[in-house]
């Protein structure tokens, strides 16, 4: 049990405490804030496995970007702190629970039976600079793909929040 | 470090709690969320693969992940306001006006 | 000769085709004319073919009705002189009920049924007697029952009516199940299913299979003639109107049954066991009937248990090999019990519908000429010295006595007793109902009764009264009939017994009929009323309570089997199944259409679901 291997093990327990946390949270905002928490070790986890610049964009763009969203929202949505669900009741997680163990109990299996890859991976790196020459050279008609997916997100998302015209010359008032 | 299939085992428990939530919780942003816990677990499967195989491929494939899960949030969010203001309410089961012969 | 034949069958079938289709259009007058004209042209027709056949055994066929295979069912016709004489019979005995039915059922709404139906009758007893093809006598057995069933039942209003004609069919569809099943045999046996073919083949049978024939022979013709233990359905059927009663349960179904052995002796002499079979339920009816016809109190009960005991005669005499005594005495019966039944229906529409003997009286001053005609039939029905019952009861006695075998002195000793009984009850009957009673306790008819229904009846009067001129033991033209029957396989012409022995028996007879007739006049000239029904006297009334015996025995458990098979299995089991199974479907269906009701969390589930078959599927694969 090498060094990073044990803070491997320690930082996947972590992540997966604050995802459960966060999935069984009754409270919205206790939710994404453990998310966040998940997110930031996932972060560290893409260090220690070699990916450093994805570790950057994953606190920059999911943790900082994606959960701020979501607490703006919950924030304006002005909800009962529960979200207004009843639950908590065994038919609501019973089915889901059943297949996720399912499900579980098949991907292990098919893992466990694969070639024998048993053996510990080495460690390795990918500066920032390496990962995104890559990137822009392999990868660049994505790229240019992916920014005018998000140019459609910036307008469909400005166009679907944008506030009814009674709300408009109610606030004009 | 860690065998490969350790990576994995982690990143498919993390995703079946992402499903669990998706289809457990009965309210809209947490459904959201679930997906998200999903598509992150993906990523971190893929950073593995990536370190297995020595390949930067995995990484990159991230990287788009990373842009699609913001324009899918984004977009997400925009449509669960939109829709409490109509009905008052994050529960799925009160938007099924286009559903069934009920 | 085929020709008549045909005219005779055809002549009935005609009368009830016609009123049938266009009765309501002939008007009432019409509708009898043209049913009694049917028969009186039947009569006609066995007339000639009796003349004109010589004594000789005719065959031919009518019509080839069935033919598949080796099985044929052609509409043959065996014309020897057996059917040749019952046919005159039947149709003589029919065409007095015909003419006498114009008059008894002048005001009845039903007139055109009724008439319908006596012809469809006469029609099918016509095809029992000509027949040579079983099947096609089986065709006019089961139409003679169905026209019983709707004769005897003719007021169905009445329930009780309806129910009786109900069971005399029931009871004789018991017995039509052996004949069926004879149809069956034969065909496999014989590849044969005519009476000449059968009688031919008769001596050939191996042991076992004359007795099974023979037993089934005699549940079929015990159903049809009501001997024990299908005779129950007989008195109920009293139901009927009495012309009627006078045609079916005198004269012509009770009688098929003997009739039917009698054409198929040959099958029935192959077994011994069988003929005892017969001569002890012949005996034993005779004696049982006769002992129940003490306590009747209905008039025509008293002579449907009568019918019962003679009939038992004729079973007797059939059992003791003796034919022709069976069908003489058949002869006889015919003519004094259809007699009888017609007096007492002359009786019964006077007083308006009242059977009970014990509320009539006095009636031979207030209806001489029906008096008169009810103690002619008595007489003969009492086997009085020299009268036609004398003669051929005696013969049948003779038959039984000369049998061997302890058994059959036994039977003859049965039938004598009954000989005994048989005056007592007749005049019983007779006394009370139209002997003297105190003035002023008499009874008043309240209809006249018209000239024309008795004046039909003193035919028959003197045919009975004559009727033991047809084969007189001794003297000239003795043993006429016999000789006559020569041609009918199995007819003895004269028993073998001495002159003497005949003359003994002929004499001891006498004798106590004559005491009998002698302890009837002490005991009930001038009764106007019976001891309560109670004790003897009720069992013998209830008939010994052989009715109550099967239905308890047969009818109930009957009922709770199929009362059991209605309610549990039927309606709780299949009922219950086909609507839980309908129940189901329909949960089944309701929760599929749950899965589609536009509800978000339902198909995120589905989805879920899906991904997680697939993969274990894969992962089966991967580890299979």
């Amino acid at each position: 049990m090498t060094f990073a291997s044990l803070i491997f093990y320690l930082l996947g327990l972590v992540v997966l405490i604050a995802t459960l946390l966060a999935v069984t949270a009754r409270n919205l905002m206790h939710a994404v804030v453990h998310l966040v928490i998940s997110f930031v070790g996932t972060a560290m986890l893409f260090y220690l496995l070699g990916a450093s610049l994805l570790a950057a964009l994953e606190v920059i763009v999911y943790a900082g970007a994606i959960m701020v969203l979501f607490v703006f929202i919950v924030m304006t949505l002005a909800m009962p702190v529960s979200g207004g669900e009843g639950w908590r009741y065994p038919l609501q997680w019973l089915p889901a629970g059943v297949l996720c163990l399912v499900l579980l109990v098949a991907f292990t299996a098919l893992l466990a039976a694969g070639p024998s890859v048993a053996q510990p991976m080495s460690l390795a790196s990918a500066s920032p600079l390496d990962l995104g020459v890559y990137v822009f050279q392999r990868y660049w008609l994505a790229v240019e793909v992916v920014s005018f997916l998000l140019f459609a997100a910036l307008a469909g998302a400005l166009y679907l929040g944008r506030k009814s015209r009674t709300e408009r010359q109610g606030e004009g008032r | 470090m860690v065998p490969l299939e350790h990576v994995l085992v982690l990143a498919s428990l993390l995703f079946l709690v992402g499903a669990a939530c998706v289809v457990a919780r009965r309210n809209l942003l947490m459904i959201i969320i679930g997906v998200e816990v999903m598509l992150n677990a993906a990523g971190l499967a893929l950073v593995g693969g990536s370190l297995y195989w020595r390949n930067l491929d995995g990484q990159a494939l991230v990287v788009f992940i990373l842009a699609v899960a913001a324009a899918e949030v984004s977009v997400g969010l925009a449509l669960v306001v939109l829709a409490h203001r109509r009905r008052r309410s994050l529960n799925p089961d009160d938007f099924k006006m286009l559903g069934g012969s009920r | 000769m085929k020709g008549l034949v045909l005219i005779m069958l055809l002549a009935p079938l005609a009368g009830a085709a016609l009123n049938a289709l266009a009765g309501s259009r002939l008007g009432r007058n019409g509708v009898r004319a043209s049913a009694c004209a049917a028969v009186l042209i039947a009569l006609a027709a066995a007339a000639g073919a009796l003349i004109l056949s010589h004594g000789r055994i005719q065959d031919f066929t009518l019509w080839s009705w069935i033919k598949v295979g080796s099985f044929q069912a052609a509409m043959d016709v065996h014309y020897d002189s057996l059917a040749g004489l019952m046919a005159m019979m039947v149709t003589f005995v029919g065409s007095v009920i015909h003419l006498y039915s114009a008059s008894f059922m002048r005001e009845d709404q039903g007139l055109v049924r009724y008439y319908v139906y006596l012809n469809l009758f006469t029609f099918f007893m016509l095809v029992v007697t000509l027949a040579d093809n079983l099947a096609f006598l089986y065709l006019g057995w089961e139409g003679m029952g169905f026209c019983s069933y709707a004769l005897i039942g003719f007021w169905y209003g009445d329930n009780e009516k309806a129910s009786a004609g109900r069971k005399a069919f029931l009871y004789t569809r018991i017995g039509d199940i052996a004949f069926g099943v004879v149809l069956a045999l034969c065909f496999v046996w014989f590849d044969d299913l005519t009476i000449t073919g059968i009688n031919a083949q008769a001596a050939g049978l191996s042991h076992g299979a004359a007795l099974a024939l023979g037993l089934l022979l005699f549940w079929a013709a015990a159903g049809k003639s009501a001997q024990l233990p299908l005779s129950v359905w007989l008195p109920d059927a009293m139901a009927g109107p009495s012309p009627v009663s006078a045609l079916i349960h005198a004269a012509t179904m009770v009688t098929a049954g003997v009739y039917l052995l009698m054409r198929l002796f040959p099958v029935l002499q192959a077994s011994p066991e069988v003929m005892w079979l017969l001569a002890a339920v012949g005996a034993l009816t005779a004696l049982w009937a006769a002992l129940a016809a003490l306590a009747q109190r209905d008039i025509k009960r008293v002579l449907a248990y009568s019918t019962l005991s003679q009939v038992g005669y004729m079973f007797l005499a059939v059992g003791a090999s003796d034919i022709v005594a069976g069908m003489f005495h058949l002869l006889s019966h015919a003519f004094f019990k259809s007699l009888l039944f017609l007096a007492a229906g002359c009786v019964i529409q006077a007083l308006d519908e009242e059977h009970d003997i014990f509320r009539m009286g006095g009636l031979q001053r207030k209806m001489p000429q029906v008096g008169m005609l009810f103690f002619i039939g008595a007489l003969c029905l009492s086997a009085f010295p020299l009268l036609g019952g004398f003669f051929s009861k005696d013969r049948i006695l003779l038959a039984a006595f000369l049998e061997p075998g302890l058994s059959y002195k036994l039977f003859w000793a049965a039938g004598f007793l009954a000989a005994l009984l048989t005056p007592l009850y007749t005049f019983r009957a007779y006394f009370v109902a139209f002997g003297p009673r105190k003035a002023g306790s008499e009874v008043k008819p309240s209809r006249g009764t018209p000239r024309f229904m008795t004046a039909v009846l003193w035919p028959l009067a003197l045919l009975a009264l004559m009727d033991g001129l047809l084969n007189l033991p001794m003297g000239p033209g003795k043993h006429w009939l016999a000789r006559f029957f020569s041609n009918v396989p199995g007819a003895r012409i004269e028993l073998p017994a001495s002159g003497g022995m005949e003359l003994a028996m002929a004499l001891v007879s006498a004798v106590g009929v004559l005491a009998a007739l002698g302890l009837a006049v002490w005991l009930y000239r001038g009764r106007a009323a019976e001891s309560a029904e109670k004790g003897w006297r009720q069992a013998l009334a209830q008939a010994l309570y052989l009715d109550r015996l099967q239905l308890s025995l047969l009818v109930r458990p009957y009922r709770a089997v199929s009362n059991f098979l209605w309610r549990e299995v039927d309606d709780g089991g299949l009922d219950l199944g086909f609507t839980t199974l309908a129940q189901g479907l329909g949960i089944v269906s309701r929760g599929w259409a749950a899965w589609s009701g536009g509800r978000l969390t339902v198909y995120l589930f589905s989805v879920l679901l899906a991904l997680a078959a697939v993969v274990v599927l894969l992962t089966f694969a991967w580890f299979a």
